[in-house]
This record gives structure tokens, sequence and C-alpha cells, in this order.
């Protein structure tokens, strides 16, 4: 009798501590993000802790993507397109956000992110995040472009065209930099990444902010053209410019042949590596600007974005605010030199010592100017990256260059359906 | 009762060659893109005026021809040869006509990697080559110049031994009699191959050319994975400028645009070229 | 007259069979030894690669299969429709048939990536992506044509008194195609089979379109993203294992099968 009692009891027991586990167990939510391999590589120990420390509730992996930009993209919109991707969230680069919102892919983040959070980030890093009032995605790193000037070879940077040509043209009769201002002027993304920064500075924009029209026939813009093909054609940059990426006028202003190189944030550890010439000479600051109107600095930024689909939203929100928590961030900048986005991070004191850049990136990040949040940017950008090399390349004249540019994304507008 | 036999096949053939076509007319003529929800909105001959305008299209469209037109070129000679070796009698032919087939078996992405790595500076081989005889960094896939000869270089590659084949079919179809009575008559070799071998293959080699030309106008694994259509865009062709409107750009009412602009292309230029050779008598009438 | 030719053949071997010799080799040889030509002989050649393969998500032969799958399917659908086609094609009168060839032929020139967008949107609607046995539907339709070639000209090539014949034993429709032309038929049926199977493995544009899921990729979709992912910056060792790896079924096949590819290939050219 008493045995049986007994035995009854521990059977029961036993079926409940099974139900607990089976309901544990059916608790474990399955996070993945799709990121390109290098990011993914940069926050695996970050990964490993996060799983720590929620073992038992939600498990996180990151999807090893490919290395290219594009890549990553073709690879995500290759599983959206035939519905249930594989994964729950992806590294969303700022110009493919509103056509990713625009397919109706991605699920707001504002359930999860406050204003507060969004007061912690600085400035550069609020922007491209919203599309249409909602928040799509979080930032992960925030860059801008820059001005790297030899501080051995001029006493403050040029702050305005003239002052740029002017110290160019002086240091080439001296013989001192036979280069002069390197940038990037190959056909491809990141043409149309110079041309933002100079098109704000001449007080331009490639789509008004009032109409959503474009822009790009406005004198300002032909302004700007002009002044970048006049760089060129006046020797102030060298006709291989034109061909020119990030590496290239990198490896220029390295080797000690270039004044001014317009970069991004990376270039600056490299050139204070051993095999660099002009370690230790190099300052940044904004672009040049006209007198009267703002420096700019082109946004380009990654961030993690949350797709519809995903069954868990809560665990992945959970995943992406901690890779971009603050200790995330922190041990990103140190071991890879990946821009923080919390604006405390830029006055810590350990941070600056390593880069002592660090203010003037803030300061950069406070003029930052996206391109234009166009689900249609991608091609926006092609026709412009056309007509500039053409004009750059000597065959075409800014101002019909620009007037073509004007009417081509007109065009491309109306065959795609509609206004931006 | 032979419709019945025939139905099935034909509507399969029908549904899979003849609706994209249909569907890409009518599409032509709508906004199709992520501004419309990937749902079709009538636009008139929006997409039509603006593919009249894409340089981008257009230059596509050149650099496809030319890639054609240099690759089977050079396919068409190479092949001739290769069939003429592969016609004489001596041992091990029949291996070494399996192995020459090789190439044309493998899937074109997985080659196109190997050719990045050959021609890759400056690990590649070709690269070290050049580095031992002293001509220095070839960069051939970075210079707009070479690259597009690399395509051709990789596509001649794989179809030669299929046109081979079929000029060989050609070749063996040729009645050794015509020969002995030419070398009878005092003819040498050489002119052999002008007055009999090639007048006799004529048909079978502009069915090739048809064949290959309009393949290879269609061009777009080899490119998509061996130079991702760069250096700046300089190999691109037109079958990879409409897959990337339609899956990078979002964009299918353009991209149907653009692959119904590229078939009307080159069926013309099939349809003339046939009128040409036609009236140049060297197609004869069909007679079965 | 053999040896007048050696040098000549020597050129053939080489300029087919080197690049995938360098396939070999570059698999077989370590990291190092791929951007260093000065490491001594001895030290150069590893497995490493092949094991990466073997151990990578989802491992390689996951890939060999999936072709395999869609590719064997392909050509069962292909022949099942195509044999009652062509026999059907092979009894009309002489002006249909022409017509319907000339139709067939310009099918079989048409560049087939132009159908991938409509496919695409074929298979969003009715959520035919990442399938394999979907798949193989509009790869039997490309397949068509050539099939209807080749299998056609074969069964114009039987003599009509053997179905005849068989008719005037009470055969019916079915038994006489069974039984007696069919088997007529192995090299041909042969011929087209191996040719299908080969282009199907072989096709990427629409596999490109309709599969996303890493463990359902064919080969050559695989390939090009693996390609693609350049997660390694000089990793050549690990592709080209991967070439070597998928290349070795291919290979094998033609080899084997290397004169029913002839034959049907040429007969397609003469009687196309």
């Amino acid at each position: 009798m008493v045995f049986r009692r007994r035995f009854i009891a521990f059977g029961l027991g036993l079926v409940l501590l099974m139900g607990v586990v089976w309901g544990r167990q059916q608790q474990v939510q399955s996070v993945t993000i799709l990121m390109p391999a290098p990011y993914a590589d940069a926050t695996a120990a970050l990964v490993d802790r996060f799983n720590d420390d929620h073992l038992g509730r939600i498990h996180l992996n990151i999807s090893r993507g490919p290395l290219e930009t594009e890549s990553i993209s073709d690879l995500a919109i290759s599983s959206l397109l035939l519905g249930s991707p594989p994964f729950d969230a992806l590294l969303v680069d700022v110009t493919w956000l509103p056509k990713y919102v625009a397919a109706g892919w991605l699920e707001p983040l504002d359930p999860w992110f406050d204003q507060a959070d969004e007061d912690d980030l600085v400035a550069g890093a609020r922007l491209g995040n919203r599309v249409d009032g909602a928040l799509y995605r979080w930032p992960l790193g925030a860059d801008v472009g820059l001005l790297y000037w030899r501080t051995d070879l001029m006493p403050s940077p040029p702050t305005t065209p003239d002052q740029l040509t002017a110290v160019v043209s002086k240091l080439k009769q001296e013989g001192r930099a036979s280069q002069g201002f390197v940038w990037q002027g190959r056909q491809y993304e990141g043409l149309s990444c110079d041309f933002v920064e100079l098109l704000q500075a001449f007080g331009g924009s490639w789509i008004s902010a009032t109409t959503g029209e474009p822009n790009l026939d406005s004198p300002a813009a032909k302004q700007t053209a002009t002044w970048m093909n006049e760089l060129i054609s006046n020797g102030f940059s060298p006709r291989a410019v034109t061909n020119y990426a990030e590496s290239e006028s990198l490896q220029a202003f390295k080797a000690g042949d270039a004044a001014l190189m317009r970069n991004w944030p990376y270039a600056w550890s490299e050139l204070q590596g051993n095999d660099s010439a002009v370690k230790g000479r190099v300052g940044v600051t904004t672009m040049v600007a006209l007198p009267g109107e703002t420096p700019a600095a082109t946004l380009g930024s990654w961030g993690l974005s949350m797709l519809r689909e995903t069954p868990h939203p809560s665990a992945t929100a959970e995943a992406i605010r901690y890779l971009t928590s603050q200790d995330a961030q922190r041990e990103r900048f140190l071991n890879q030199g990946y821009t923080p986005t919390a604006q405390a991070l830029f006055r810590d004191p350990e941070l600056v010592q390593r880069s002592p850049v660090l203010p003037q990136l803030e300061k950069a990040l406070g003029h930052a100017v996206p391109r234009p949040m166009s689900p249609l940017y991608a091609q926006m950008s092609d026709v412009l990256q056309r007509q500039l090399s053409g004009i750059l390349t000597g065959d075409l004249d800014p101002g019909e260059g620009m007037a073509q540019a004007q009417a081509s994304t007109i065009t491309l507008f109306r065959s795609a359906g509609g206004k931006a | 009762m032979t419709v019945l036999l025939l139905l099935p096949a034909l509507l399969l053939m029908g549904l899979v060659f003849v609706w994209p076509m249909l569907r890409y007319g009518w599409l032509s003529f709508h906004a199709d893109s992520v501004l419309t929800g990937l749902n079709p909105v009538a636009n008139g001959g929006a997409n039509w005026i603006r593919l009249l305008d894409d340089q981008r299209f257009w230059q596509d469209t050149l650099q496809t021809t030319r890639f054609a037109g240099v690759s089977v070129g050079l396919e068409m000679v190479l092949a001739l040869a290769i069939a003429l070796l592969l016609d004489q009698r001596w041992r091990g032919r029949g291996v070494v006509r399996a192995l020459a087939l090789l190439p044309w078996a493998l899937p074109t992405t997985m080659m196109a990697l190997g050719w990045r790595w050959i021609f890759n500076t400056p690990y590649g081989p070709l690269e070290r080559l050049a580095e031992v005889v002293g001509l220095g960094p070839l960069n051939l896939l970075s210079t707009p110049a070479s690259t597009w000869l690399v395509t051709v270089l990789a596509d001649v590659w794989k179809t030669t031994p299929f046109i081979a084949l079929l000029l060989l079919a050609g070749l063996q179809t040729i009645p050794e009699d015509l020969y002995s009575a030419f070398r009878l008559e005092g003819g040498r070799p050489n002119q052999a191959l002008m007055s009999i071998t090639l007048p006799l293959l004529m048909p079978y080699v502009l069915i090739a050319l048809l064949f290959r030309g309009a393949q290879a106008f269609g061009v777009f694994d080899l490119i998509q994975v061996l130079t991702g259509g760069g250096p700046a865009g300089s190999t691109e062709s037109v079958a990879l400028y409409a897959y990337l409107n339609a899956m990078r750009f979002l964009d299918f009412g353009y991209s149907a645009t653009v692959m119904l602009a590229g078939f009307l292309l080159l069926t013309l230029a099939v349809l003339v070229l046939a009128m040409l050779l036609r009236l140049g008598g060297l197609i004869r009438p069909v007679q079965s | 007259m053999n040896r007048r030719f050696v040098p000549w053949i020597s050129l053939l071997l080489l300029w087919s069979l080197l690049p995938m010799l360098w396939q070999l080799i570059s698999s077989l040889s370590t990291a190092e030894a791929l951007v260093d030509g000065s490491i001594p002989f001895l030290k150069r050649w590893t497995l490493v690669h092949y094991q990466e393969l073997w151990a990578s998500d989802p491992p390689f032969w996951r890939y060999l299969l999936n072709s395999a799958v869609v590719s064997g399917l392909t050509t069962l659908i292909t022949l099942v429709l195509a044999i009652p086609a062509a026999y059907g094609l092979a009894r009309l009168p002489q002006q249909l048939r022409q017509l319907l060839r000339w139709i067939t032929a310009g099918a079989a020139l048409f560049p087939y990536v132009l159908l991938f967008l409509a496919l695409l949107e074929l298979a969003r609607r009715f959520s035919l992506g990442n399938n394999l046995i979907a798949l193989a539907m509009p790869y039997a339709g490309l397949a068509m044509p050539l099939a209807l070639l080749l299998l056609t000209s074969a069964f114009e090539g039987l003599p009509r008194e053997l179905e005849d014949a068989a008719r005037l034993e009470g055969l019916s429709l079915w038994q006489r195609l069974r039984w007696v032309l069919v088997p007529l038929l192995a090299p041909a049926t042969a011929s087209t089979a191996i040719l299908v199977f080969l282009f199907a493995w072989n096709e990427y544009p629409i596999a490109l379109t309709w599969l996303s899921r890493d463990d359902l990729l064919t080969l050559p979709v695989a390939m090009a993203r693996i390609a693609g992912s350049s997660i390694y910056s000089i990793p050549y060792g690990a592709y080209a294992a991967a070439t070597v790896l998928g290349s070795i079924p291919l290979l094998l096949l033609v080899l084997i099968c290397q004169r029913q590819i002839v034959s049907g290939l040429t007969n397609g050219a003469i009687k196309g």
C-alpha cells in the first residue's frame, strides 16, 4: 500500500520534472543573424558570452556571409524573394535600408528601442535608421568621410575649396606632394560618396528635402561637378584619380606622395602602421565647404535590422541590443578598429588614447549626411556615377553631364513607379 | 490520337518558352518594382523610354555583341582545326576525343573560379610565369581592356569541343571518294581543304555559328562568377544587367523590358544574318 | 601517319586539360605554397583543403546529391514526355513536321537565361522555391526541344514495317511503344538521357533564383556561392578542391558515356 503510494508520488514527480525540462527545452529560442564574415569574426567572442548568459533561453548564431557588401545583400534578397529566409536579422548597409523597408521585409524596432537609447547615440549614428518615421535599424558602427591632411606640410587644414587648391598648388610648386589631393574618382559607389560631401559643401542637395524631386541640375550641383573636374584638369589631383578607389588613394597618401586625402576612418590606423611613410604626421578633419555652408561627411554605416517573418522578435531584439551594447562597441573598437556609436565612448579616455582622432571623428559625425534614402538609390547612384565619370575623364561638359543625370533620374522614377 | 501524345510535351515547352515572352511584353508596360510593392502598375511606355536612354543597356549590348562575335569566331577556327585533326585516322583517337570533350561537360561557374585563380594577380600561375620571364604584373583581371579577353578565352575553352564535334560530324559525311578523285587529278591536300572540305562543311559551320552566336549573346554564368560584370561594368552582359535589375534593384518591370529588348535585338540579328546568308546562296532552301 | 599528328594531339590535350590539372595541383597545395613559389617541393602538399570541404556545413557531397536528384528527375520527366511526343511528331505529315522542327530548333537556340524572371514569378506565386522536385519541371521544359529533336529523328529512322507488323499482330499503341519501338530506340534514348542529365546538372540561372537554402543548392550554384563568398582572401586551395570534387562525377560520366554523347550530338547536328 505504502509502496504503491510512494511509487505514484515518485512517478508524478518524475513526470513533473520531465515537464519542466521539456518546457525549458521548448523555450530555447534560436536566433540567427547574417553578417559579412569579417564582422562575424569580430563578434565571435561576444556571441559566446551571450549564449552563456542566456543559456537555455536564447541561442544566437551568426551566419557568415560573403565579404563583399553587395554579395551579402544579394544573398539575403534571394532568400527573401522566395519567402522564409533562414535568419532572423541581418546586417544592413545604410543605402539598402529603404529598399528592404519598401519591400516589406523588415520589422520596426520601436517596441524595443526608445528615445533614451537613441539619445545615447552619437549624432551621425542616429541617421539612416528610420524610414517614414519608424525605426528599422539599430546601428552597429558608424563611418563618415573624412579629409586627411599632412601636419608636416601645412599648419592647419584647408576649410574651403579655394584654400584647398591654394595649399595644394603651393606644395606642388615646392615639389613636396606630387599627387596633391587624392580621392575616389573611379566609376563606383565611392564616387557618389565623395560627390555627396562636396555637393552639400557647395550648398546643393541630390534630392530636394521639400519636394522629393531630384536636384542634380541645380547651379550648386553643376558647380560641384565643375570643381571636381577642375581638380583634375588643373593638376590639383593626378589624372590617375579617375581610377582610384579607397585603397589606391590610401596607398598614395601612405607613401607620402599626397598632401590631402578623402577617405573613411579605417585609413587612420593604416597610416600609423610601421610601413607608413607618414606615420605620426597625419591629421583628420571634415571636408572643405564654401564659406557659409556647413561641411559635410557622407554617412556610411552598418546596422542590424530584424526581419518581419522572425518567429522570435523579442529574442532577436535582445541579441541586437547585446551586440550593439557599449561593451561590445568598446571591444570591437579596441580589437578591430570599428568606430563606436555611443556618444560616451568618444569621450572615454582609454579609447581616445588608442586613437587620438576620436574627437575629430565625433565632430565629423555631427556633420554626417546620408545619401538619398530612396529604395531606388542603387540605380540613382549608377546614373550619377556614369555622368560624373564621363565629366571627370574629360569627355563631357559638367553642365551637360549634370543635366543628363537629372533627366535620367526623373526617367528612372517614372519607370519604376512614381516619386522617390 | 497523335495530338494527345504531343500535348504534354508541347504544353510544357509552351509554358517554359512562350509564356515568359508574353509576360515580359505585358510587364514592360508596367512599373513593377519595390516602389510598387512588387506588383505591376501600368505606366505606359515609361520603361521603354528609359531603355532608349539607358547608356548602361546600350553599352552592355555592344559589349555582349563584341564578346559573342569574337568568341564564336575564335571557336569556329579552333573547332575546325580540332575537327580536322580528329577526322584523321590514328590510334587513340577515341580517347583523345573524350578528353577533349571534358571542358564542355563542366559547369561554367565551376571553371570560372578556376580561371579567376589562373589569372589572379599576383599569385596565379600566369602572373608568376610573367614574373619569371620579366614581363611584370599583368593585372589581366583589373583592366577593362584585358578582362573581356579573359572572358572570351574562358568561353572559347569551354564551348570549342562542342562545335568541334558538330563539325566532325559534318566532316564525316563527306565521302572519301571525293578526296581520292581530287588527288588523282593532281590536287594537293591544302587545296582539298579549300575546294572540297570547306564548301561541303558550310551548312554545319552556319548552323554552329547561329546556335553558338545566340547562346553567346545570352552569356550570364561565366560573367557573373568570373568578373561580376567588372571592372567598372566593362564585361557586363545584357543578361547580367537584366538579372541585376530584378534581383539587386528589385525592379522587375525594367528587368523584363531589358530582357525583351535583348531578345528582340537577338532575333533581329539572327533573322538578318539568315537572310544575308540565304541571299549569298550559302544556305539552300530546306528540302526534306 | 601517327607521328605527324603527335605535336598537334599534345597541344590539344594540353589546351583541354591544363586548366583542370592546375586546379588539381592547387587543391593539393598548402595555403603558403599557393602564394610563395619558393617553398621547397616536398613541403608544398597537403590534403587539408579536402578535409575542410568534407567537414563544412553543409558537407560538399550534399551539393552533388542535390544535383543528382534534380538531374535524375529531369531526365525521367523529359523522357516520359518526349518519347510519346517524338513518336507523334514522326508520324505527322511532312509540312507540319518540318514546321515543328524549325520551332523546336529555334527553342533549342534560345538563351534560356532570359526566362529566369518569369519563372521566378511562378516560383514565388506557387511557392515552388527551395524545392528540388519542383525545379525539375522547368528543367524538363527547357530540355524538351533537345530531346524532341533527337528522339524524333531516331523514330524517323525506324523501319515502318516493324511497327506495321506489330500493329497487325493486334498490339495497342502503348504496347507497340513499350515492346517494339522503345527498345529499338535504346541507343538514341541513352544519348538523349545523358545529354539531358548533363544539361540539368550544369544549369545555373534558374537554379540560382529558385534555390536559396544552403543545403538545397545544386552544384553550379554552390560553386558560385563559394566563389562570391571570398570569406578568405586567398583560399584558392579550398576553391580548387571544390572544383576537383565537383568535376569528378561529370568527368566519369563523360569518359564512360562519351560514345553516346558524341553520337547524340552528331545526330542532332546532322538531322537538325
